[in-house]
């Protein structure tokens, strides 16, 4: 059998300041396989993004990536072994161009044409009217879709998102749902999705995990989550 | 008039061989966040290298292609050695190049001596220009700095490699998650810095008195240039060179250098207390 697109055991990682966050993360996800994170603010979630991406180093345990381990590799590394990040806020490039933040999904690709593909813009049209405009101009909504796009155009095997519906209106979040579903499928890319809202993961997702004090405790397939709302009940509710 | 056409081209030789300087200077503390106070011994090593090569027998436009090389090289040197293991220490970097001036200081009194060396003028016949006699030689050199800063400029606004390294002073982590090498950028910013103020050297070397205090008297202007610029873009750095060598060949020509020195100080002073990040800084 091939192994699972990431691996993740016994991983533990935290800031300086704030101690340690991961206090032994173990998960799997399979290739084209998208997953869920869910959990209540502060249980580390997006702390396990960074340090899936080399935005934190692990204090201890391990990364796999298609078969190999890459605990501890710089992000740029990671985004060749075919990773990409689109972190809370969204971090793109706002006194750049759309079209600047675009190619720049692709500068770190060498092996990739250098032209962004218009299949790009297809898929986000209003990135494609918006091309030569400054992205600080965009609506919250269309960055997102920005960095969803610049994260794409890179052709990364595993997307790990962190909560892009935050702040965005209903209409746009289920745009963007089918969107990424349909990148997924047509490209056999995983997706590890954190979020709260829960059309957003029922579009998207096939399995939720739940984190809770840096573990994850708990998970279950998404299409029951609607019925069987214990899961949720028990580890999102505040 | 002649006289007002002379002071203008001084000027512009000054603010020229300055721009230089501080480009490179702008370039390593955008990109890397990296203060470079061994900037200006690099620019000593420029001028040193000239005299190296004539005293080998080499002729000045030999040295004046072989000194940005070997400052490129010894600027690569130099990030891996020094620069690379203080990164995230903001105040050990300037702690680190500044010990790290001292020593290139003297080594280089060590090997050539604490007085000044003399490099030949390799063009010391004087042209005219618009009824100005003026040396020729300082316009080659004001030809060789717009030329290159003028690739300075294209290479970062125009080339993709100039977009990926916008990107990383933008934004490093988020750069680097989309695949751009950020070790790589470190490496080449360094060497360009080091490379231009080595062409820097070079260039003035003829100039000036090509001794191991030659460094400082153009790391401070440097620096003045980019608090006043701004560091948030090279166009900072064309501002900031442009009103402090100009300020400095204009008073200094009427009166003397060191008024010069107090008129440029005091107008930094102000520029910097009506825009505290420059005068490129506050559009941002």
């Amino acid at each position: 059998m091939a192994s699972p697109a990431l691996r993740i055991t016994g991983l533990a990682a935290g800031y300086p300041d704030a101690g340690r966050v991961l206090e032994g993360v173990d998960l799997s996800i399979e290739t084209g396989e998208s997953v869920a994170l869910m959990g209540r603010n502060g249980m580390g979630k997006t702390t396990l993004l960074r340090a899936i991406m080399g935005w934190i180093r692990p204090q201890a345990g391990r990364v796999d990536f298609a078969g190999r381990n890459v605990t501890g590799w710089q992000p740029f590394a990671l985004s060749h072994a075919g990773i990409a990040y689109v972190p809370q806020g969204r971090e793109i490039f706002k006194d750049f161009s759309v079209e600047d933040n675009l190619r720049l999904g692709l500068i770190g690709k060498k092996h990739l044409p250098q032209r962004v593909p218009d299949l790009v813009y297809q898929r986000f049209p209003v990135l494609a009217q918006r091309r030569a405009q400054k992205a600080g101009t965009l609506s919250g909504g269309e960055q997102q879709q920005l960095a969803i796009a610049r994260a794409i155009v890179g052709r990364p095997r595993l997307l790990l998102l962190d909560e892009p519906s935050e702040g965005i209106q209903p209409s746009i979040v289920h745009a963007l749902g089918e969107a990424v579903t349909a990148i997924a499928r047509e490209e056999g890319m995983s997706v590890l999705l954190v979020e709260q809202n829960l059309d957003l993961v029922l579009a998207l997702t096939t399995r939720c995990l739940f984190m809770e004090n840096g573990r994850i405790v708990a998970e279950g397939e998404t299409r029951h989550m609607r019925k069987d709302s214990e899961l949720l009940e028990r580890y999102l509710s505040v | 008039m002649t006289q007002v056409l002379i002071l203008t081209l001084d000027a512009a030789n000054f603010m020229l061989a300055l721009l230089l300087v501080t480009l490179g200077l702008v370039i390593i503390f955008g990109l890397m966040n990296v203060i470079n106070m061994a900037h200006g011994e690099l620019f000593l090593l420029g001028a040193y290298s000239v005299v190296l090569v004539e005293r080998a027998g080499g002729s000045y436009w030999l040295a004046l292609l072989a000194a940005p090389a070997l400052l490129a090289l010894i600027g690569l040197l130099i990030e891996e050695l020094v620069v690379r293991h203080v990164y995230h220490r903001f105040i050990d970097t300037i702690l680190a190049t500044w010990g790290l001036s001292l020593v290139i200081k003297q080594a280089v009194i060590i090997a050539f001596g604490p007085t000044a060396q003399q490099v030949s003028n390799p063009l010391p016949q004087p042209v005219e220009i618009l009824g100005a006699v003026y040396p020729a030689f300082r316009l080659f050199i004001m030809a060789v700095s717009v030329g290159v800063a003028a690739g300075i400029f294209f290479l970062f606004y125009r080339s993709r490699l100039g977009l990926a390294a916008r990107a990383v002073i933008a934004n490093r982590p988020m750069a680097s998650t989309l695949g751009i090498n950020t070790r790589r950028m470190d490496r080449m910013t360094f060497a360009l810095g080091a490379a231009l103020a080595g062409l820097a050297g070079a260039v003035m070397a003829p100039l000036m008195s090509v001794d191991p205090q030659m460094g400082v008297g153009f790391l401070i202007p440097a620096f003045l240039s980019i608090l006043v610029g701004g560091t948030g873009s090279l166009l900072g750095a064309l501002l900031g060179t442009t009103l402090i060598a100009g300020s400095s060949s204009v008073v200094s020509s009427i009166w003397t250098q060191i008024v010069a020195q107090m008129v440029v100080f005091g107008l930094a002073i102000v520029v910097i207390r009506l825009f505290p990040q420059g005068l490129t800084g506050a559009r941002r």
